[in-house]
């Protein structure tokens, strides 16, 4: 009898088992150090099960994921499911949600899948998603779909060590835009190009309200590839078959057009949620940003070019649709940089803040940078009138424009009712800040580690104004909620979790507060990230999370990469001395050493050190403290008196100084200091004036009467020529090597 | 002195022709076949596939066929031939873009051998019965007239005055070449009522002196050919756009086959200004 329990209760067990079974989908993803070749050289990268992009995962509606990372990396890293509606602890950002993957461990994920569609994931550590580490999630549908699909994942490839990338950026080196230039002329917009293109006072105003070259994307890519490859081809597919593409944008920081050689494209969902098809001929798609839709092959023997070319048209990828003769898609022609400028000059104040001139911009609808497109409002043209603000309205509608469709935010509907549930609803303003010259980007000019949380309440709504106020766009990305954007469709306001807003507009964002723990909020553009642009909803009285004992402790290495400091160095190896500076500086602080030493004693030794904080939002203003120390021979020239009618230190000093140094226009650094010896010294200077594509020059002035003016022909990304007129040690010439 | 100004001359020179051989290592040739027509067309793809150095190509225009040389370490077929496609010519690898076509001149329209016609989808009309079948063939009579229509709104919405005449003129040759046997009841009975009105605007827009006139009379034919289309059951969504200010205010409305408003007449200058009043489907 007792036996014949046991047995019935080991059947009933071994069957629930079953059922368990049947709806758990387990992965198990390894991942591993690799050497890949991209872009022409063998480089660092992950793979994961020996592969990039991560593998391709595959789940139907109501399963539950169970997903073992076993990390056999020396370094810790992490997994985020992106866009998918999980457990605050299960949603995979160190130190916030989840626990950090130490290297040599294995992490469970489990989660039950709530949702269909087309989603991704990714690593959140880091710069570890530049180097291989994302991959499609996707859940399809209970019921079976009748059309074929194919999963589409973008990406972009530098040779360059993300890190590099990063402190390179942080550092304002145009490294990036010689690269460009070297397939598309004038992407550094030097004053030789603006001659050329004879938009030299463009220009001029550009640089007189400060702004650095103009650029739709910060990083020079060698490579952007459709699932780990320059160009896949899906040759399975037989004229007059119609195809889901699910398409991805698995990239750190590149937008991508979208174009279909073989007709229209029918978009029907996007970041996971269905909408109402839309045909359109081409789409933008951001970083992180999803959309699924449905080509058809509409000839025989023949295979279509479906082409994802990079924002600033350097380079593209494509996937072959069909098999035979290969279709091409015309391609993109190069941006006219210099309308770019024009319109970014009639829009910047001088202040630095955008002026919108009252045009309410949203929804990319009006996109300035048509006046870019050669497509949209024709090739260069210099004799056409002035631009006015009679036809605003229509000036940036590309739709209005031109007979090509582009996609845009208000043509997206949802199918289904979308509006919130009845209650109380917090309103919180953003205004997205940035600055381009130091690359500093935040919201509020603060970033996620210069704010507190931000507490939200279970069963509220929040609703999100955001406005754009830097000069770039950002994929603005909410983590474990999808968001309704608030576009004139009213109760059908499409669902999405990437809002990407282009800059001066404002949108509108809300979604239903109905999860617990803290999520991230931030701009998906890594380098954007990891300097801090975000922010961290918090609910209110959420359970402790087990992931994280010491959630202080854990807050405070997130914090950690936006506080990071970069360092600079550069020294000129010149026959009348070394020339040199070396700078340490994070989002507010700086470092900064300059030293100057001749061969000989008239030539005389100097070095000056300052440490000091930005100020403001534009961060045009740098009080500062540091030392001075100089000595020279002066039987040369003897003593003199500086421009203030004081005894000239020039030559021997040795002295604390106090100073403040305010950008100009021009970007011109006035530098004004006083020193422990009561000495005063005003100084003018300006570096990197991009004369053309490689030539730089610099000019600096004081009231010491000290003048230096210099040239420098950059070389490679390290080496440049360099010779240079100073006051003091002469005329020299040598080879200035940068870090 | 003379020597010496012989010697600046010459040295560059000489330089030059040396990069003007642009000798071409690990070479190899092969034999291409390329579209084209004329002797302008064998300078656009000799130029097109042609790099310093890397490759060059060399286009016979009676036996279609090039010889390209190529460096194999810096380049391959295939990329010289995407360029040659890119420049609007198509070759045995790769069909040019249609815009790449459309914009060589027309001496160089070469005839498209290699493009393969369009399969109507094929899926859905086999699986339809014949009925259906019938009936696509009933609405397609009608949708030549409108496809003819849209041109014509095109036109006036880019305010293009001879490009309107032209359309106009064939809209009314497809109207006329409308077999009304063919049509359904409810279309036949209004096409008895509406064609010799149609007709007669078709004309009155292709002979009008001025887009003013041609866009008054576009009015009234877009107000009768909206009667046609709610019978005329089209395959896509038509879009009946209204612009409220056009004809003194009174308004007027014209057919899209896009929801986007481009009012055809305004064009530029208020080119977005409507609405969509109806959509039919």
């Amino acid at each position: 009898m007792n036996y014949f329990r046991y047995i019935i209760s080991g059947i009933v067990l071994s069957f629930w088992y079953g059922l368990e079974a049947q709806k758990t989908v387990r992965y198990d993803l390894f991942v591993r150090d690799t050497l890949v070749n991209f872009g022409g050289k063998e480089k660092k990268a992950y793979a994961v099960n020996g592969r990039i992009p991560m593998p391709e995962l595959h789940f139907t509606e109501g399963d539950t994921a169970e997903i073992y990372i076993h990390n056999e990396l020396r370094t810790e890293t992490s997994v985020h499911w992106h866009g998918l509606i999980l457990p605050n602890e299960q949603d995979g950002v160190p130190y916030l949600t989840t626990a950090p993957i130490k290297a040599g461990t294995i992490h469970r994920y489990k989660f039950a899948l709530v949702q269909n569609g087309t989603y991704w994931y990714h690593s959140h550590t880091k710069l570890q998603e530049q180097v291989g580490m994302y991959g499609a999630f996707i859940i399809h549908k209970k019921e079976k779909q009748d059309l074929p699909e194919y999963t589409m994942i973008l990406s972009d490839w530098t040779n360059m060590k993300p890190f590099e990338v990063h402190r390179r950026l942080h550092n304002a080196n145009d490294w990036s835009a010689i690269k460009k230039a070297n397939i598309q002329q004038g992407a550094v917009q030097s004053y030789a190009d603006a001659i050329a293109d004879k938009s030299l006072g463009i220009k001029l105003v550009n640089e007189w309200k400060r702004m650095l070259a103009m650029d739709v994307s910060d990083v020079y890519y060698d490579r952007f590839l459709t699932n780990g490859k320059p160009e896949d081809e899906a040759a399975h597919f037989k004229a007059g078959d119609k195809v889901r593409l699910r398409i991805i944008n698995g990239s750190s920081s590149t937008y991508f057009w979208l174009k279909y050689a073989g007709g229209k494209i029918n978009v029907v969902a996007s970041d996971g949620e269905d909408v109402e098809p839309v045909e359109v001929d081409r789409l933008i798609i951001a970083v992180a940003e999803i959309y699924d839709v449905v080509v058809t092959i509409p000839r025989e023997s023949t295979a279509f070019e479906f082409l994802a070319t990079s924002e600033d048209r350097i380079r593209s990828t494509s996937l072959w649709l069909g098999s035979g003769i290969r279709q091409l898609a015309s391609p993109l022609k190069p941006l006219k940089y210099f309308e770019g400028m024009r319109m970014m000059n009639g829009m910047i104040k001088m202040d630095g803040n955008l002026d919108d001139m009252g045009m309410n911009m949203s929804l990319q609808q009006m996109d300035m940078n048509v006046v870019m497109y050669p497509e949209i409002t024709g090739h260069q043209d210099k004799n056409k009138p002035d631009h006015d603000h009679k036809g605003m309205d229509t000036q940036y509608n590309s739709n209005a424009l031109s007979d090509i469709v582009t996609l845009n935010y208000a043509m997206l509907k949802s199918p289904i009712k979308t509006t919130l549930p009845e209650a109380h609803t917090k309103t919180l303003n953003f205004k997205l800040t940035g600055n381009m010259n130091r690359y500093v980007w935040s919201m509020d000019n603060k970033t996620v580690s210069e704010t507190d949380k931000i507490v939200i309440r279970k069963g509220e709504n929040v609703r999100i104004i955001l406005y754009n106020n830097s000069m770039m766009r950002h994929p603005m990305h909410l983590h474990g909620h999808f968001f309704r954007v608030v576009n004139g469709h009213g109760e059908y306001s499409p669902l999405k979790n990437v809002l990407d807003i282009m800059p001066m507009e404002t949108d509108t964002i809300e979604f239903a507060a109905t999860e617990s723990g803290d999520w991230f909020f931030h701009c998906h553009i890594l380098y954007h990230m990891m300097s801090g642009m975000g922010r961290i909803f918090s609910y209110e009285g959420s359970p402790p999370n087990p992931q994280l004992p010491n959630p202080k402790k854990a807050l405070m290495k997130l914090y950690r990469d936006d506080r990071v400091f970069h360092f600079m160095f550069e020294n000129d190896f010149a026959s009348n001395g070394n020339d040199g500076e070396m700078m340490y500086q994070n989002t507010r602080w700086k470092f900064q050493t300059e030293w100057r030493l001749g061969y000989l004693t008239e030539h005389g030794y100097e070095a000056e050190a300052h440490f000091g904080r930005y100020l403001g939002k534009m961060q045009w203003l740098f009080p500062y403290i540091g030392f001075d120390w100089r000595y020279r021979d002066m039987h040369r020239d003897g003593v003199r008196q500086n421009f203030f009618g004081q005894y000239n230190t020039k030559d021997l000093r040795s002295a604390l100084c106090f100073g403040i140094q305010y950008t100009l226009p021009f970007l011109i650094i006035a530098d004004g200091r006083v020193d422990s010896d009561g000495k005063f010294r005003l100084q003018l200077m300006r570096e990197d004036i991009p004369l053309t594509k490689r030539l730089r020059s610099s000019l600096m002035f004081n009231s010491d009467g000290e003048y230096m003016a210099g040239l420098k022909y950059i070389l490679n990304r390290n080496f440049a020529l360099s010779t240079h007129y100073d006051s003091d040690m002469g005329p020299g010439a040598g080879i200035t090597l940068t870090y | 002195m003379r020597s010496l100004v012989n010697l600046f001359i010459s040295v560059p020179l000489f330089l030059f022709s040396l990069s003007c051989k642009g000798q071409i290592k690990n070479a190899k040739t092969l034999t291409v076949r390329v579209d084209g027509n004329c002797g302008m067309c064998e300078k656009t793809i000799e130029s097109a596939g042609s790099q310093k150095k890397v490759a060059s190509i060399d286009w016979n225009k009676d036996t279609k066929e090039a010889t390209l040389t190529f460096d194999t370490n810096k380049t391959n077929k295939d990329e010289v031939l995407k360029r040659i496609a890119l420049a609007g010519y198509d070759n045995e690898n790769f069909l040019a873009p249609d815009e790449a076509f459309a914009s060589l001149p027309s001496c160089c329209k070469y005839e498209r051998s290699r493009k393969k016609s369009t399969v109507m989808n094929q899926k859905e009309s086999s699986s339809e019965n014949m009925e259906n079948v019938k009936e696509q063939t009933k609405s397609n009579q009608l949708k030549s007239v409108f496809d003819s229509y849209f041109d014509l709104k095109n036109a006036l919405v880019k305010s293009d005055y001879k490009q309107a005449g032209d359309k106009a003129a064939d809209l009314k040759e497809k109207l006329q070449k409308i077999d009304m046997n063919k049509l359904d009841h409810a279309q036949h009975e209004v096409w008895m009522k509406i064609y010799t009105d149609l007709i007669a605007k078709a004309e009155l827009i292709a002979k009008a002196k001025n887009i003013e006139n041609q866009r008054i009379q576009f009015m009234d034919l877009s107000a009768t050919l909206y009667t046609l289309l709610k019978v005329a059951k089209p395959d896509a969504p038509i879009y009946y756009q209204h612009c409220p200010m056009y004809n003194d205010g009174k308004g007027a409305n014209w057919l899209s086959r896009e929801a986007t408003i481009k009012n055809p007449y305004y064009g530029s200058q208020m080119l977005n200004c409507g609405k969509t009043v109806e959509t039919v489907k």
